[in-house]
């Protein structure tokens, strides 16, 4: 069941993303994540360019993309990832705090998979977060391989 | 334009106001006669002035149709009059002429005795009803005239009847006996008074003519002037009346740029906190989560060997990180329910009730709640918002009545009329004063303390936010101890929001 293929964390807040590791930790799955901190760097990771140009090839398993990030925002990054053929079988989780109708709405009709909003109590967020982590980095089946970047 | 335009925009539509007499003077003068008109004008609304002046111009149109028609009747009848008269004064000729002729020949036949000479006479003799007849026609109307005619008529008789003895004395006693009948004339008396009386009747027909023409020239002359100047009243209050029209125009259109701009600055200021309650949701709900995460993490950390009372500001830390997320969270739902899209539809309020007491099920456990619920009407109304208008109510009638053994909760239509459906949700628990009435609908307003009941206060503001998006109106009442009813009214047809 457990797959290897990493989980892309995108979390531009470094307290969130030292609490959804906490969260991810006690599911012993935090070794498989990748952290990003902006939206660029989630894009040169998927395109295996920059400081991910000598990464080992492979898509994620998951993308957990918080909505408002610098650079390149979480609905841009949404955005390319479903344009592109390559990428668009990737499960793309949006882990945000907006409850907003109107990002709700774009996301999905971007193509988002799932769209999560992070409680502002802890003890529901470590479960959200470890129900996701535990649902897409171990119980859900990735899409196989199609084309890998590069190629 | 308008020399008087200082009114703020909102009463320029309402009456102008009268122009106040100078301060300090005590006593008021009492207003000259003049100005009592101008005043009374002055108080009318537009609506009414430019009634009174288009009223105005009717009585000057009516006047002046009046006074012309009766110039132009007495017109028409003078002429009528004058043809008369001319016709009249020709048969007087005529009359005059016959008479002459007839006296003439018959003298001329005493004379002769040639009796082609009595042709004249007997053509008169013939005639004299006629002309009789034809000129008590002509005098109708004017007595001194008419009699005149009956003397005429008599006069003619006596010298016929003087001509008539003439011939007979001829054909008697032959030319002898009349010679001297015939040198002087044989009614010769006669012919002299039916000649004055003749005179007379043409003199005063002539003057009666006179008079006629100088007074239709006197009609006609007034009515010239009378149409003139009525022309120009008109043409002053029409200009007027277009005066008046147009500076309330320009008032009006004032007053719709004004209403226009603030509008403008409304939705700007809307847009504005729409970003702003945006930011609200991202940014502030961020620090919330780290502060009660860490704190947790602390917890986790430390372990057992934290105390007592630092377990304990720890635990108050998470908890007011808590509460505030879900103040945030409430305020958040109150902005939205102000701006979202309303979506117009029939909502029928038995079923939204029954779904919402099902949905409540968790809350009612361990709970002995008597209902009694109505058969709901349908409203137009969007049906997600009055769903949270009767959740908020149902949920505030089953907290608010935990702390009696048998709750008693009634949801029914209060008053049913035409125009609006007006539904109570009322119920057996800790009730309210009813001076703090007015605040119960506030945001954040609440009137128990928070170790009392749970709450953040949010929900009947959402109600009365939602119920006006509804067009509708909402009220509480209530008795400490007691119970409290909501009520809601909507309106019972659609209307644009």
């Amino acid at each position: 069941m457990t797959t290897a293929k990493p989980i892309l964390l995108a979390e531009d807040n470094p307290r969130d993303a030292e609490l959804a590791l906490a969260a991810m930790e006690e599911q012993h799955i935090a070794d498989k994540v990748v952290l990003c901190h902006d939206g660029a760097e989630v894009l040169d990771y998927l395109y295996c360019r920059g400081q991910y140009k000598s990464r080992l090839k492979g898509n994620p398993a998951v993308v957990f993309l918080d909505l408002k990030m610098p650079k390149v925002n979480g609905l841009e990054v949404l955005r390319t990832i479903k344009g592109d053929t390559n990428l668009r079988p990737i499960p793309v989780v949006m882990l945000t705090s907006s409850r907003e109708e109107r990002d709700l709405a774009e996301s999905y009709s971007l193509g988002a998979n799932a769209y999560v909003v992070k409680p502002v109590e802890f003890h529901l967020f470590l479960s959200a977060v470890k129900e996701l982590g535990t649902f897409w980095g171990m119980i859900n089946e990735p899409p196989p391989e199609g084309a890998c970047c590069g190629s | 334009m308008e020399t008087a335009t200082n009114d703020p925009p909102q009463t320029s539509l309402a009456p102008a106001h009268v122009p106040e007499p100078p301060a300090g003077a005590r006593p008021i003068p009492p207003e000259p006669f003049w100005r009592v008109p101008i005043t009374w004008f002055r108080a009318l609304t537009i609506e009414r002035r430019v009634l009174a002046s288009f009223g105005l111009v009717f009585v000057g149109i009516l006047v002046i149709s009046a006074v012309s028609y009766r110039n132009t009747r007495i017109l028409i009848v003078n002429s009528g009059l004058d043809t008369r008269s001319h016709e009249l004064v020709q048969l007087l000729a005529n009359i005059d002429v016959a008479m002459n002729d007839a006296e003439d020949s018959h003298r001329r036949y005493l004379v002769t005795g040639e009796t082609s000479y009595l042709e004249a006479y007997k053509k008169l003799v013939e005639q004299k009803p006629t002309f009789i007849k034809y000129l008590e026609d002509l005098t109708q109307g004017s007595l001194e005239q008419q009699q005149r005619v009956v003397e005429l008529d008599r006069t003619m008789d006596r010298q016929l009847r003087a001509e008539a003895e003439a011939i007979a004395q001829l054909n008697e006693h032959g030319r002898e006996a009349v010679m001297q009948l015939a040198i002087e004339g044989a009614a010769k008396q006669e012919r002299g008074a039916t000649h004055r009386i003749i005179a007379e009747l043409e003199l005063y027909e002539r003057q009666a003519l006179r008079r006629r023409v100088m007074e239709s020239a006197a009609g006609t002359t007034s009515t010239i002037i009378l149409l003139g100047v009525g022309a120009l009243l008109q043409l002053v209050l029409l200009a007027s009346v277009y005066y008046l029209i147009r500076h309330d125009i320009t008032e009006r259109r004032r007053v719709a740029a004004e209403l226009q701009r603030r509008g403008e600055l409304l939705e700007a200021a809307n847009k504005e906190l729409e970003a702003f309650s945006y930011s609200v949701s991202h940014d502030l709900r961020a620090p919330l989560r780290h502060i009660d995460g860490y704190a947790s993490l602390l917890r986790k950390a430390v372990g057992k060997s934290l105390g007592e009372k630092p377990a304990r500001y720890v635990q108050t830390i998470s908890e007011s990180a808590k509460q505030m997320g879900q103040l945030i969270d409430d305020l958040l739902v109150f902005s939205r329910m102000g701006r979202q899209e309303m979506l117009l539809t029939t909502v029928n309020l038995d079923q939204l009730v029954k779904s919402i007491i099902s949905d409540l099920r968790l809350d009612l456990q361990g709970r002995r709640i008597s209902w009694r619920i109505d058969t709901l009407p349908e409203v137009p109304g969007d049906p997600v918002m009055l769903r949270q208008v009767f959740m908020n109510l149902i949920a505030n009638a089953v907290k608010f009545t935990s702390t009696r053994p048998i709750a008693k909760i009634e949801i029914g239509v209060d008053r049913p009329s035409a125009g609006e459906v007006v539904i109570f949700v009322r119920d057996n628990g800790v009730g309210f004063d009813m001076q703090y009435a007015a605040k119960l609908f506030g945001v954040f307003q609440r009137l128990h303390r928070a170790d009392e009941f749970e709450g953040t206060g949010i929900g009947l503001a959402n109600v009365r936010r939602i119920v006006h998006r509804h067009n509708g109106r909402t009220w509480a009442e209530g008795i400490p101890d007691k119970g409290a009813t909501f009520y809601v009214a909507l309106p019972a047809r659609r209307s644009r929001s």
